[in-house]
């Protein structure tokens, strides 16, 4: 168990800049998830922190040592890979004792740890097994189990539920959960599924185009988005984004205009007439009314039904269109204009850069 | 060969890198450098001398490849065998690869039984030695036997049956048929392949639209195997050079008759050997092997360029 | 299946039939004919041997009158040898070049694979003159460091593609479990390969197996003689002898086939596996 710290690490290949200044600091027993879309470097990061891949620059230092020049067995890691990475040739209890053999591990503790991982992970019965003849989410508990046995200071898992069916990976993900509990190891966890980002993290890492957005808990990062892209990419289905403009600033208040709402008040800070701005409200926050801090109106084109909610699809004036999220047996129809209003709390507002602009 | 994945040598320090490396390569490498590169450099190097008959050995240039390909007792046995080596190239070019194609084309037709067995059938012969079936042949087609005359007979084609082997007009396209014969299963094997890799959806998109398999066979499945048919023209290419031991089991190093048969190979072979009629020349040998690797690079140049270029490669 | 549909499947087996006997049809009449007496050879080609016609005074002869244990021993020796060692060095090679980033990767590929389209034989003036100086003129020795030049560099190429479609992930996750770099390969990776043999085989060993030249270039005693060179001198010998010319020939065709019948699953899924593109 140990805390991690990542500092101004660059990735790059070629000309293409993967990695760009990441900084990241874990505490110890931390339950970290790295999430963002496909490609923004997120099993690149979890590749340099396991010494999978070198570093282009800056550095890793796992439990206050600098790690960088040490190769991926002496960094008291485990991973466990999207693929699940099993020797397809190795029964289920070699391919937990294989890399025990090369890291000067007793042949009696290999046992003890086999066994007590096993008892862990309900694999007792399949110990003798080989790969193919185990179902995906068993093989998906002999790579934990992998992992686990090596006793390292951080468990890294990429992508561990991906190619999981969907009931599997949500009892798979509560057993992650328990697993944390019971060992109280640190964890780096990879995915591009908010979700699981959500329901398994203590603390999130939103990353895109190789830098780090925002780290927070869970609901910080739902309910204070520190940027647009923090703000569309978590939350499902995404924040709806109205452009607007300071209108006019009176006694330290701002007033912000767009096409498609209704114009709204906020603290003006240092906003400027003429600053654009971008205001967000997510689709569950929407509700039918007549006014409020903010609303908006528009023509329902496509109602789609889920059964505890729906989401009814609106145009907006300017053309473009915007979610709401209804609840219960009554669902508009097509064609219905309605108007939606939200509370100051659900409103984000972000200036030109991206930033969020208090409110 | 695609670019390496790992970048875990990268953070290795240097000697252990180095140490992996030398240990992974450095048999093959040590190996291939020492039987196959360094002949093929030492041959061209004593392609510029000439030897007296007490075995010394002098620096004459380039004058070997101007006997070889001037002195008219030289060239007229090279341009020869050069010219018969492309026929034999061609017949290949011309009936093993069609025939390659067409029985890959009906094995992979959908529903075909005995797949399994037709394919070990018809690779049969491409697993038995050049010399047991060229021999082989040269029994079977033999007057003396009577078999193949015997088999035109029976279907009433009796009068076409002459001594293939024998003749200065047959021989050479009978003996470039023999080895077509027996290699046939490469192009039949890869060509196979290539058509099972096609995902079947994509036949049976076609199969929607109204294509009849004459019509898939052509226009979707030619196309898109059409990089493994030009792999094979150039393994063709190749191993025509490697057609020594054909010639030479069937009908000796002299290439008879009267070196209608002779190849580069056998040319080769006679010049640095020697036979019958004349002496080895190591010199002038080392000569004849030098210009058959130009001319295989010229062949390979041809095709990189020509061919290589405008063929596509389609992922599917 | 429609009337049309019927007939056309005829049709296709009836030319894959076709084909099939053209294939067989004239190795097993050779070997046939190998077991009848000299009249009946002639007289009734086509006809299986009998109790009347059957005789093995060809294969009598062939072993009095040549050594055809020691070709089949020598043969076996040097093809089981190059075999090992190309797939060995082969696989160690193909593993460095497609795995491990380093400088001059590329050029080092590009140089090994001159030998794939370079005939070896090419050299053979040289390799002579170098097999004399060494010592190791009309040796085995001499043959397998040959073909395992000669098969080196095919089998790097296939054995490329076949590491290749080998998870990448395996092998990390070997590394991330303490592995050195030498048991990934001989405990991962080597044992993944074995599908590749097949392939290997077909490429690289048949080839030397059926070599004429070499044997003939380097080897000049009947005691390091292979079944190929052995076999080609004995008909050049007794070419008037039909009843040893064909048991001979059906001596050297004979182990091949039942070993290709016996692998012939192995080594046609190693073949349209797609490995060699
Ligand atoms: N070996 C490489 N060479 C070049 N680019 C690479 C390499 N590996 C990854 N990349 C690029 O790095 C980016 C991040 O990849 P990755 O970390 O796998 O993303 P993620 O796991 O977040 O989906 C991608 O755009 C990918 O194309
Ligand atoms: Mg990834």
């Amino acid at each position: 168990m140990a805390n991690l710290r990542i500092e101004q690490l660059n990735k790059r290949y070629g000309a293409t800049t993967v990695l760009n200044n990441v900084n990241l600091s874990i505490e110890d027993g931390e339950f970290v998830v790295l999430v963002g879309p496909s490609g923004c470097g997120k099993s690149t990061l979890l590749r340099m922190i396991a010494g999978l891949d070198g570093a282009s620059g800056g550095d890793i230092h796992i439990a206050g040592k600098l790690v960088n020049a040490l190769a991926p067995a002496e960094r008291g890691i485990a991973m466990v890979f999207q693929s699940y990475a099993l020797y397809p040739h190795m029964n289920v209890r070699k391919n937990m004792t294989f890399g025990l053999k090369f890291t000067g591990v007793p042949p009696t503790e290999r046992e003890r740890r086999v066994a007590e991982a096993a008892r862990m992970l309900r694999l007792e019965e399949l110990l003798e097994r080989y790969p193919r003849d185990l179902s995906g989410g068993q093989r998906q508990r002999v790579a934990i189990g992998r992992a686990i046995v090596r006793e390292p200071a951080v468990f890294l898992f990429d992508e561990p539920l991906s190619n999981l069916d969907a009931a599997l990976r949500v009892s798979t993900r509560v057993e992650i959960a328990n697993l944390h509990r019971l060992l109280k190891s640190t964890i780096v966890y990879v995915t591009h599924d908010q979700v699981e980002a959500m329901t398994l993290a203590d603390r999130i890492v939103v990353m895109n185009k190789g830098r780090i957005e925002q780290v927070g808990k869970p609901l910080d990062l739902y309910y204070e988005p520190a940027n647009l892209f923090v703000a569309g990419f978590i939350g499902s289905p995404a924040m709806n984004f109205f452009e607007a403009e300071v209108e006019g600033i009176e006694g330290g208040r701002a007033r912000v205009a767009g096409t498609a709402f209704r114009n709204l008040d906020i603290p003006a800070g240092s906003l400027k007439v003429g600053d654009a701005l971008t205001v967000g409200v997510r689709p569950e926050h929407l509700v039918r009314g007549e006014a409020g801090f903010f609303a908006a109106e528009g023509v329902v084109e496509l109602v789609e039904r889920l059964g505890e909610a729906s989401f009814a699809y609106l145009r907006r004036v300017d053309g473009r269109m915007f979610v709401a999220e209804v609840r219960g047996r009554q669902t508009p129809a097509p064609g219905e204009t309605m108007t939606l209003v939200a509370a100051s709390p659900d409103v984000h507002v972000f200036d030109a850069s991206g930033l969020r602009v208090a409110t | 060969m695609p670019e390496p994945v790992s970048n875990i040598t990268v953070q290795m320090p240097r000697a252990k890198r180095a140490g992996l490396l030398l240990f992974f390569l450095g048999p093959a490498v040590a190996i291939y450098s020492l039987f196959s590169i360094y002949p093929l450099l030492a041959t061209m190097a004593l392609s510029t001398y000439t030897s007296d008959p007490s075995g010394a050995r002098s620096f004459v240039g380039l004058a070997n490849f101007e006997t070889l390909l001037g002195d008219a007792l030289w060239s007229k046995p090279f341009w020869n065998a050069l010219r018969n080596n492309l026929i034999f190239f061609a017949v290949h070019m011309c009936v093993q690869n069609p025939i390659g194609i067409a029985l890959a084309g009906l094995l992979s037709l959908p529903g075909v039984r005995l797949k399994g067995f037709y394919r070990t059938v018809m690779f049969l012969p491409t697993m038995l030695s050049v010399v047991i079936v060229g021999f082989s042949w040269n029994l079977i087609l033999s007057p003396l036997w009577g078999v193949a005359a015997g088999a035109l007979k029976a279907v009433g084609l009796g009068s076409l049956f002459a001594p293939w082997l024998g003749l200065e007009s047959s021989a050479l396209v009978t003996l470039s048929l023999i080895s077509v014969w027996q290699f046939v299963g490469i192009p039949l094997m890869l060509i196979y392949a290539a058509l099972l890799n096609i995902p079947e959806e994509l036949i049976d998109a076609a199969r929607v639209d109204g294509l009849g398999q004459f019509r898939i066979f052509f226009h979707i499945k030619l196309p898109l195997v059409l990089p493994t048919i030009s792999l094979v023209s150039v393994l063709t290419f190749v191993a025509n050079f490697n057609a020594f031991d054909l010639i030479y089991s069937v009908k000796g190093a002299l290439a008879g008759p009267n070196f209608t048969t002779d190849i580069l190979g056998t040319f080769f072979y006679r010049t640095f050997f020697g036979n019958q009629l004349q002496l080895g020349n190591p010199t002038m040998g080392a000569a004849v092997a030098t210009v058959m690797f130009f001319i295989i690079l010229l062949g390979l140049c041809l095709y990189l360029f020509l061919v290589q270029r405008r063929i596509r490669r389609y992922a599917f | 299946m429609t009337t049309d549909q019927r007939a056309r499947s005829i049709g296709v087996h009836l030319v894959l039939i076709a084909y099939s006997l053209l294939a067989v049809g004239p190795i097993l009449l050779v070997v046939m004919n190998s077991f009848k007496v000299r009249s009946a050879i002639f007289g009734s080609p086509l006809a299986l041997p009998d109790a009347s016609t059957f005789s093995l005074v060809g294969y009598e002869k062939v072993f009095r009158s040549s050594h055809i244990l020691t070709y089949y021993s020598n043969s076996l020796i040097v093809t089981l040898v190059s075999m090992a060692l190309v797939l060995l060095f082969g696989a160690m090679a193909a593993w460095a070049l497609t795995e491990y980033r380093f400088r001059g990767s590329t050029a080092l590929a590009l140089f090994l694979s001159i030998g794939i389209m370079v005939p070896i034989r090419l050299g053979s003036v040289a390799i002579l003159n170098m097999m004399r100086s060494a010592g190791l003129n009309d040796t085995l020795t001499a043959l397998i460091l040959v073909y395992v030049a000669q098969g080196l560099p095919m089998s790097i190429f296939i054995l490329s593609e076949f590491i290749q479609q080998i998870p990448k992930d395996l092998r990390d996750a070997a590394r991330c479990d303490g592995v050195p770099e030498t048991r990934i390969f001989f405990e991962v990776v080597a044992p993944l390969l074995r599908p590749a043999i097949a392939t290997v085989a077909v490429f690289t060993i048949v080839p030397i197996w059926n070599d004429l030249w070499f044997p003939l270039i380097l080897t000049s005693s009947d005691s390091t003689h292979t079944v190929t060179l052995g076999v080609q001198q004995f008909l050049g010998q007794y070419i008037t002898d039909w009843n040893s010319v064909l048991a001979a020939l059906s001596m050297a065709i004979l182990p091949v086939v039942v070993i290709y019948v016996i692998l012939s699953r192995q080594l046609i899924a190693g073949l349209t596996s797609g490995a060699v593109k």
